[in-house]
């Protein structure tokens, strides 16, 4: 179950963020986010064209997954999932990126400020409610 | 070297060269953008474009001409199924259909189901007056022009 998606641009500033719980805990969420995105940044240089990060920590009730491209902006992905696959979630950030690339097209979008396209809102559910069928 | 018939948009298309479609959409969307944050007064950009439009349309008319070959058209439906399934496949890759005629047969529609300029693009709610692709209208309205043909295009 995917709780929280999230885009953190370079200077750790929140792009976007999405919830996909009823429960109410958009700060806490903001937190973890925000602590999971300064963890990452001794993790810097990287090689790898898409630098997955992987496992970011793993608290009480659910796992923060990291994802770096080459423009130093961060998606974030909180699941509550006991047992996830690796290609489950690579899976998902690539196509988080590619709906990502879409939204920052758009010539009315502000580098640096927040995401307010409603077609990436959309897609972003998609890719969710698609995320784990297959 | 004889003169060719008139070929279709397709194998035009295909002959000449061509330009990267996102290069070519980042450049539009940067375009509209400068002219909002410019004029900043949405009917003025609609206008504009319409005038950058025609100044294309009015040049684009020869190459056209030149390149597919087509011969006098007999009447305005003729023109109009010329403009969408030559014009637009030979310039901008994509067909596009003609309808709504009235009962005149003076005024119709043409429809692009799938249009390059607006790929990525959403506007704002501060816009929403905007014809962003107006400059496809003064395009036809300048080509028309140029052969004779005083048209109004919205």
């Amino acid at each position: 179950m995917i709780v929280c998606v999230s885009v953190v641009g370079h200077q750790n500033n929140p792009l976007y963020i999405q919830s996909f719980t009823d429960a109410d805990d958009a700060l806490k969420l903001h937190h973890v986010v925000h602590c999971s995105s300064t963890s990452s940044k001794s993790e810097s240089g990287t090689t790898l064209n898409e630098a997955f990060l992987g496992l970011l920590y793993p608290t009480l009730n659910y796992k923060v997954y990291g994802y770096l491209t080459n423009t130093k902006v961060k998606f974030i992905l909180v699941t509550t999932d006991l047992d996830v696959r690796d290609t489950d979630v690579r899976n998902f950030f690539r196509k988080f990126h590619a709906a990502y690339v879409d939204a920052v097209s758009n010539p009315f979008h502000v580098p640096g400020k927040k995401i307010t396209s409603r077609t990436f809102a959309q897609t972003v559910s998609n890719i969710v409610g698609s995320y784990g069928l297959n | 070297m004889a003169p060719v018939g008139p070929r279709s948009g397709d194998a035009i298309f295909s002959s000449i060269d061509r330009v990267n479609a996102e290069l070519f959409t980042l450049t539009y969307g940067a375009i509209v953008r400068q002219l909002l944050t410019d004029l900043e007064d949405v009917d003025e950009v609609n206008k504009q474009l319409d005038q950058m439009g025609y100044n294309i349309g009015i040049r684009l008319i020869d190459e056209f001409l030149a390149k597919s070959g087509v011969s006098r058209c007999v009447d305005f439906k003729e023109t109009a199924e010329m403009i969408a399934k030559v014009g637009f496949k030979m310039f901008l890759g994509v067909t596009a259909s003609v309808s709504s005629w009235d009962a005149d047969g003076t005024c119709c529609s043409i429809i692009l189901e799938d249009n390059p300029l607006v790929d990525f693009v959403e506007l704002p709610d501060t816009c929403q007056g905007l014809y962003y692709c107006n400059i496809l209208s003064g395009v036809i309205r300048g080509a028309l022009e140029m052969v004779s043909m005083k048209t109004e295009v919205t």
